[in-house]
């Protein structure tokens, strides 16, 4: 099975296509996602069009003026330049995806094979992890990095969001591990092969999947983060996209042209990555157990 | 773990794999360290001096935007210096958490920064200010220009221009095709709400931005009109109590009535469509600052009115935009010069002819300002200059200030609470 | 894998990350609450503070309505958000199990998961605000003039009322898919027999779908509680950092940063430990559950369908990726 979501209605025993209720249903269900896609569309129809045009409410059909000056003034804006700030989402985000999916993935297949009885206190240890706010470490890990010389510098966020991420994919990588047959890996052993040896030959190739998922969450909790930036980045250089979206307001103006913009372009890098690794995205949410 | 150990001998491969890793991980960070290196190398031979201001706007297609208005000063700096600056613009808001973060840590994220004076004396005594004593002197403003930002004699940032908030401002034309006029009294401010609100359907008093200072102006316009300078003073220095009866009647008598008979509009988070709102006379008057010259399409048909019937010995808030150089700045002796010529009468001069600015430098021309600003200067013929009053007291009463006066226009009925919730938030307040 | 110093090797990069960057700053968190500025030991004195204040819980809004506090108001958040997009998304996972195109549907309602909180709360603000704000002009339109207002200013109610509305729109996606996902690990032949028995949709929901759905509910319920206790970027977002209109919308994490900024970090550990507290509380519950229920849900589904692993190792996978990311 390609996709979780991709479950045409043609298997469901009960359907009776020119009922009514079919098309009742079919109704519903597309007005709840419109309706749901409605704030969306109203940011991005302001994002387009001159903050005259809209000053009153989006859905005013006329005038009507296609313009991309909005997305200009906030790839350029002096306050917060979304070229900036997307650059250093990146910068932050791609190491911040790498590191953690590899010494997580590492520490997950040495608890999938190691034999231990301790896969509980592993299992709850791991979720009290995730569970820890982040709020819990700013004050500690905020001191750390004025120690290391790293406040408003991308190194700090890197590391941090490493840490931060590590629990859960070892998590997840040990429960993807567990689902692999492990006489490949005895085979491999008998012949010699040390354990290093056999995870990166034989295990590693076939996690591929499993780290597709780990990036596209990853790299969207990274990219999403405000909090950690917050607390770490000061300077305007070095301010994430996040940070930027808030900052497009002035003292005495709020133009909610340009943080229509400003808003677009922070959340388009996640929402194509979704969109394009949807698949992985949804086997990630849901587990490896469920499998079609 | 006896016979374990010896089971694990470092080979060849495993070797090769944590080489691998190794050099992704190096890899990963030396694209970071390489992007980092080079986003951070000076692209311009001559260091720039780095000055974060509240300005937004487009300056290039909109001259008239409040950054607009600021840019020509420094490019004159630039000019007559040769010293390049480099501007954000940064709202006070999102400076006053970040800021304090970064001078904890050593760190400044530009050399020269306008804040509120309470907060730049409050930082001054954590030691991250620096001490401009001998760089600005009174000598150059006018009188008491500097006095906020003095503590045990030094000098800890200068005053720059500033703003009046002188009253209601409404669209003469609008006022004169439905024949109504600027109020005289109290009575008469009282009647002409009813009658703009029974002529439009809406509330006849637009309530500006949602983050909470245009309320506090307000506020700071009734205690000042009816309650007198003094009362303002005294309640800026902390001296007088926010629920003494002569601040609960000002509450009662006057700014609570106008809330509780639906006369004001809940505050705008936008302020552009607020703007347009007001000025097409769906809520035709506006409290602002004078700054608000700036924002309508055709000043000169500008009207503004105090509220009237007030006490004797009134005041008149003028809130300067004050500046410091922080002590982790890069280049503090470019800051200083920038400091010194933004003190200067040429810089302020070339500010105010801009509009909507009042100088604080000594010596600046009355010919300088533009008409409307001169009547604003009118205004305050006879009255007592005040400073800002939630500026003056700092964060963090400022916020609760600001935030219970957002629940007050919400809820008029717990104007007892709010006082009570504010006099808390002044007597905590360090 | 057979020798301990193998898995120690597997484990050790692992490990430092997490004593330096987490166990050490949760350990030195914990100590703070404890002490003065000064570095003196103050017992539960800080925590006296924290809790006494009207800014953590406000006695009044029994009588006066918000602001309520920020613990109340993470309380109420999770009071009326959890039951909101738990149901929400049942009910759209359910409906959207016969209609053609789901897919896309689906796509459009978890868009907001996968968008930044900040921009959310961005978008809120967009939406709440009259006159150019789609909430405000429907009601206007409908003819509700109580609720054609400026709900991010006009009242503390409806502040903090919207904001949980647009909590509810944004993370609805998430209930939805994982109940989705859980859907379709029900064997169809269980509904064939119901149906042949003639039970009816409700007593089929009953009896069989919401039983069977029960693990994935216990995930959808504890990762939802997690959020809602973390909210942060979409109150500063949408409102500021005392949380809008009297702090109305104000919660935990927001005061933590508050006292964070001003260096008040002892104030600022007690908020975040006593946020850690609630959280250890709602996943210790989760944890226990999980291992609890397994052993007879697990052999109902095995008896019944292979694929129907549910209950056992799913829910734990499912936590891990969203652990943190609103």
């Amino acid at each position: 099975m390609t996709s979780l979501v991709d479950r045409g209605p043609r298997r469901r025993p009960w359907k009776l296509p020119f009922r009514p209720r079919t098309i009742l249903i079919h109704v519903v269900a597309w007005t709840v996602g419109l309706a749901w896609l409605l704030p969306f569309i109203g940011v991005a129809v302001v994002s387009v069009r001159p903050l005259s045009e809209t000053a009153l409410g989006w859905w005013n059909p006329s005038p009507f003026h296609l313009t991309f000056d909005n997305f200009i003034s906030a790839w350029n804006n002096p306050g917060c330049p979304l070229s900036l700030g997307l650059r250093d989402s990146f910068f932050v985000a791609l190491p911040a995806t790498i590191i953690p999916m590899l010494v997580g993935a590492f520490a997950g297949y040495g608890f999938a094979r190691f034999r231990t009885r301790t896969r509980d206190y592993i299992f709850l240890s791991v979720v009290l992890f995730m569970a820890v706010p982040q709020m819990m470490v700013a004050v500690p890990v905020y001191n750390l990095m004025i120690a290391l010389g790293l406040i408003s510098n991308l190194l700090s966020l890197i590391l941090v969001h490493s840490a931060w991420g590590i629990p859960w994919i070892i998590l997840f990588m040990r429960n993807f591990f567990r689902t692999l047959p492990e006489e490949i890996e005895e085979a491999a052993r008998v012949d010699g092969a040390s354990d290093f040896k056999i995870f990166y030959k034989i295990v590693l190739p076939m996690a591929l999947p499993a780290m597709a998922a780990v990036v596209v969450f990853q790299f969207m909790w990274v990219w999403n983060d405000f909090f950690f930036a917050q607390v770490l980045v000061q300077k305007s250089d070095w301010f994430l996209s996040t940070q930027c979206v808030p900052r497009l307001s002035g003292q005495l103006a709020h133009p909610y042209d340009l943080l229509s913009a400003g808003a677009i372009l922070t959340m388009i890098v996640p929402v194509a990555l979704y969109l394009v690794l949807q698949r992985f995205y949804i086997r990630g949410l849901i587990g490896w157990t469920i499998k079609g | 773990m006896s016979s374990g150990g010896a089971d694990y001998v470092p080979s060849k491969t495993s070797g090769r794999l944590i080489a691998i890793i190794v050099a992704l991980l190096i890899v990963t960070n030396v694209i970071t360290a390489v992007g980092v290196y080079y986003a951070a190398a000076p692209k311009a031979a001559v260091v720039p001096v780095q000055v974060i201001g509240p300005w937004a706007g487009d300056a290039i297609k909109n001259p008239s935007s409040e950054w607009g208005k600021f840019k020509p000063v420094l490019d004159k700096f630039t000019n007559d210096t040769g010293i390049p600056y480099v501007y954000t613009p940064t709202r006070q808001e999102d400076l006053s958490p970040t800021l304090p973060i970064a001078f904890q840590a050593g760190q400044s994220p530009a050399d020269l920064i306008f804040m509120p004076s309470a907060t730049i004396k409050q930082w001054a005594a954590k030691n991250w200010v620096t001490d401009l004593t001998g760089t600005i002197g009174p000598s150059s403003y006018q009188a008491g220009a500097l006095d906020p930002l003095t503590a045990s004699g030094h000098i800890w940032g200068g005053a720059y221009t500033g703003k009046v908030k002188p009253g209601f401002w409404y669209n003469t034309t609008f006022f004169q095709a439905n024949s109504w006029s600027a109020p005289t009294t109290w009575q008469g401010f009282f009647s002409l709400l009813g009658s703009i609100k029974n002529s439009t359907g809406n509330p006849p008093l637009m309530a500006g931005d949602g983050v909470g200072w245009p309320l506090s102006d307000v506020v700071e316009h009734f205690i000042e009109t009816y309650g007198g300078a003094s009362m303002h003073k005294a309640l800026a220095n902390r001296s007088l109590s926010w629920t003494d009866p002569s601040v609960k009647s000002i509450f009662q008598n006057y700014l609570v009535p106008t809330l509780t008979n639906g006369f004001w509009t809940a505050p705008t988070t936008w302020d552009n469509p607020g703007v347009t709102l007001w000025w097409d006379g769906t809520n035709p008057l506006y409290f602002m600052g004078s700054w608000i010259t700036g924002m309508v399409p055709n000043p000169s048909a500008l009207g503004v009115f105090p509220l009237p019937g007030g006490v004797a010995n009134q005041g008149i808030v003028f809130a300067a935009d004050y500046f410091f150089v922080p002590k982790f700045g890069a280049h503090q002796d470019l800051a200083k010069r920038l400091a010194q010529y933004l003190a200067s009468e040429p810089a302020q001069e070339l500010q105010v002819k801009q509009g909507g600015h009042v100088a604080t430098a000594a010596n600046v021309p009355t010919t300088a300002y533009p008409t409307v600003d001169r009547n604003v200067a009118n205004l305050l013929s006879g009255k007592t200059v005040l400073s800002d009053l939630d500026d003056t007291i700092g964060n963090p009463f400022q916020g609760v200030f600001w935030s219970q006066l957002q629940s007050l226009w919400a809820n008029p009925g717990t104007w007892q609470t709010v006082l009570t919730n504010i006099q808390t938030a002044a007597a905590n307040q360090p | 894998m057979r020798s301990q110093a193998t898995f120690v090797a597997f484990i050790l990069p692992a490990t430092i990350f997490l004593i330096v960057l987490v166990i050490y700053p949760v350990v030195a968190t914990l100590t703070l609450g404890f002490v003065g500025a000064d570095g003196q030991f103050t017992g539960l004195d800080n925590f006296a503070t924290v809790i006494g204040s009207k800014q953590t819980v406000n006695a009044d809004c029994l009588q006066t309505g918000p602001p309520c506090g920020t613990l109340i108001n993470n309380l109420i958040w999770i009071g009326l958000h959890l039951p909101l997009t738990m149901f929400m998304g049942l009910f759209l996972a359910m409906l959207l199990q016969r209609v053609r195109g789901a897919a896309i549907v689906k796509s459009m309602i978890f868009l907001g998961m996968v968008t930044p909180l900040i921009v959310i709360g961005t978008v809120l603000k967009f939406i709440l605000e009259a006159p150019i704000g789609l909430v405000p002009a429907f009601f206007g339109s409908i003819g509700i003039k109580g609720l054609a207002v400026n709900w991010l200013t006009s009242n503390p109610s409806t502040l903090l009322f919207g904001l949980i509305m647009g909590t509810v729109w944004s993370w609805t996606g998430f209930s939805m898919i994982v109940y989705s996902a859980g859907l379709t690990t029900i064997p169809k032949d269980y509904f064939e027999a119901a149906r042949v028995d003639g039970a009816s949709e409700w007593q089929v929901f009953r009896k069989i779908t919401w039983p069977l759905l029960k693990p994935v509910t216990l995930v959808i319920v504890t990762m939802t509680v997690l959020w809602e206790l973390k909210l942060f970027d979409i109150v500063i977002g949408a409102t500021n950092q005392q949380g809008g209109l009297g702090g109305a919308a104000d919660v935990l994490a927001l005061q933590m940063y508050r006292f964070f900024y001003v260096q008040d970090y002892n104030h600022a550990a007690v908020v975040a430990t006593l946020l850690t507290i609630f959280t250890f509380v709602v996943s210790i519950s989760l944890f226990r559950e999980l291992l609890n229920l397994p052993r007879h849900k697990r052999r109902l589904l095995r008896a019944r369908a292979k694929p129907a692993e549910v209950g056992t190792d799913s829910p734990q996978a499912t936590i891990a990726p969203t652990g943190d990311s609103p």
